[in-house]
């Protein structure tokens, strides 16, 4: 077997075992060395940390082309990676541009290589992957523009694939990214958690963009493909580092949050049917929901110790549960879903948990009790053009027998339904009852 | 069977756009293209270039020296395979995964020369 010619550090396996590389290894590397670069560099100099990560991985690129893929790849980009920082760091001789500690160890970089290598160990990777998600949750920056950042650092996203996952331009997420970075410049960060009062201040802040990233990816304002798995993969992985580190001050959160999300992720791939078409909950076939994503969330459950105080991912946590927790919909605990409902509208008095609340009603207490709920929102703004309530008001209307009224909701929803699959959805549930609607 | 010169030759970086996630595809595709050719035991040989360098000459007695050609495409790298004809050269030439995906590459294939009786 012909071995050209290659150094220890590049060293290419036998054919029979070339290393496969995990799962977006890339992407998980680059929110690594982005954090590492971002402690070294200062948070300042941000887009010089994406820079050289980027550059390290087109080195990888370039070289295992032709040399194929080295027996340890993480450690060949951090090898790549530390290089060219030392290199910026020894032609800058103005060292006030960076952090204080990299200048710290980097003291004696006129006469020897200075030794970066400690910040790159598992431990301070870490702790670094933290400091950056509380950095991208600064308050100066917006919830939207969180979200962008920490996809573009944090998770390996380059900006047309954020631009798509948000059905945005690339010119927008890219202003968005230009503004935080500008922002976290003025707000003169240091790279370190905050601490007391502001820590907790700030993970609400952390877990609100973790969840609203989580929601992009789940829920169906992304054009006409309903499910985006990866954010919610991601969504999950962060708040994972979260949850592992004891640091952080108060994790029930953390915990409720993380369940919440691994519940709702274990019904993915049954929420669509073989044609690609929605099912609802009660049309879902269960034995394809993620046992192991579910007993993960039941492990998330059963950390939470007498929070101090319930907050709507608990509520929302425990509803999930039920459902998962149930081998069908009929068998569904529905008055307990229901007394969860009537602490989250204490919490949260938004239209949309009362919604959600009348289904429950509907199921303890039946469709005239439901109706009456949805009379008392139906004149909210947002209620008034959610598509959801009139679907939800049809199905009522239909277990009262009030077809004609079921009808005119059900087609005030089609209008209103902002995917082709949901107008589908409900054409579908529609046509069943009005023989003047064709299958379109 | 013969030695044949693979030239891949690029503008520029033509990964240079990509995310870290197709980046890792590509990789894996390369990866692939590789083990087949160790694995038909015709790779001999391969290696990147640096994008930076010097092109001299010497006219009318004096040097002259720049990093650059007249043209923008540099030589990124190069296979060293062997074939049993032009033919087969092409073809290895042809499933080197820096085509796919739209990105833009030309892959010069030359015979290394045989002289009977010499390197032959």
């Amino acid at each position: 077997m012909s071995t050209f010619g290659r150094g220890n550090s590049d060293r290419l396996a036998e054919p029979s075992q070339i290393p496969a590389l995990i799962d977006h290894l890339f992407r998980v590397e680059s929110g690594k060395l982005v954090a590492v670069l971002t402690r070294i560099f200062g948070p300042h100099q941000l887009e010089l940390a994406e820079d050289v990560v980027q550059d390290t991985l087109l080195e990888a690129m370039q070289t295992w082309h032709y040399k194929g893929i080295p027996q340890n790849p993480g450690a060949w980009l951090y090898t790549v990676a530390k290089n060219k920082s030392l290199n910026i760091l020894r032609r800058d001789h103005y060292r006030k541009k960076f952090d204080a500690d990299a200048r710290h160890s980097a003291k004696t970089f006129s006469q020897e290589l200075p030794d970066l290598d400690h910040f790159f160990s598992a431990e301070e990777i870490k702790d670094d992957l933290l400091r950056m998600m509380f950095v991208c949750c600064h308050p100066a920056i917006s919830p939207d523009s969180q979200v962008s950042l920490i996809l573009k650092t944090l998770c390996g996203f380059s900006i047309p694939e954020i631009a798509h996952a948000f059905l945005s331009t690339e010119e927008n997420i890219h202003k968005r990214l230009v503004r935080a970075r500008k922002k976290i410049r003025e707000a003169n960060l240091r790279f370190e958690m905050p601490g007391g009062d502001v820590l907790q201040q700030r993970l609400d802040a952390v877990l609100q963009a973790i969840y609203l990233l989580f929601n992009e990816g789940y829920s169906a304002s992304s054009g006409d493909q309903l499910i985006r798995f990866e954010l919610c993969e991601e969504a999950i992985r962060l708040a994972e580092l979260l949850a592992g580190h004891p640091g952080i001050g108060n994790r029930s959160n953390v915990f409720a949050l993380e369940a919440l999300m691994l519940f709702n992720t274990s019904r993915f791939h049954a929420r669509l049917d073989s044609l690609g078409k929605i099912l609802s909950m009660a049309e879902q076939d269960r034995s394809l929901w993620n046992k192991s994503l579910i007993q993960k969330g039941i492990y998330y459950i059963s950390k939470i110790e007498n929070p101090e105080t319930i907050s709507v991912y608990h509520i929302l946590a425990a509803i999930s549960c039920h459902h998962c927790s149930s081998p069908d919909f009929a068998s569904t605990d529905w008055k307990s879903i229901l007394e969860l409902y009537n602490n989250l509208i204490l919490i949260d008095g938004s239209p949309v948990a009362r919604l959600n609340r009348a289904i429950a009603l509907s199921r303890v207490q039946g469709a005239p009790a439901a109706l009456e709920e949805l009379d008392k929102i139906k004149d909210d703004s947002f209620m008034a053009s959610y598509y959801l309530f009139f679907a939800t008001q049809a199905e009522l209307f239909l277990e009262t027998g009030q077809l004609e009224r079921a009808l005119g909701s059900y087609a005030r929803a089609i209008e209103l339904a902002p995917l082709r699959m949901e107008k589908e959805l409900l054409e579908k549930k529609m046509s069943r009852f009005d023989a003047s609607i064709s299958g379109t | 069977m013969q030695e044949y010169l693979l030239l891949i030759r690029t503008e520029g970086n033509p990964w240079e756009m990509l995310s870290p996630e197709q980046l890792q595809k590509h990789v894996e595709k390369a990866a692939d293209y590789i083990g087949r050719l160790v694995r038909e035991e015709k790779l001999k040989g391969a290696q990147p270039l640096d994008w930076e360098g010097k092109i001299i000459s010497n006219t009318a007695g004096t040097w002259k020296d720049g990093p650059y050609n007249e043209s923008k495409e540099v030589i990124a790298g190069y296979f060293l395979v062997l074939a049993k004809d032009i033919e087969e050269a092409t073809q290895l030439a042809r499933a080197n995964p820096i085509f796919e995906d739209g990105l833009k590459a030309r892959i010069e294939v030359r015979p290394v020369k045989t002289v009977e009786g010499i390197n032959r």
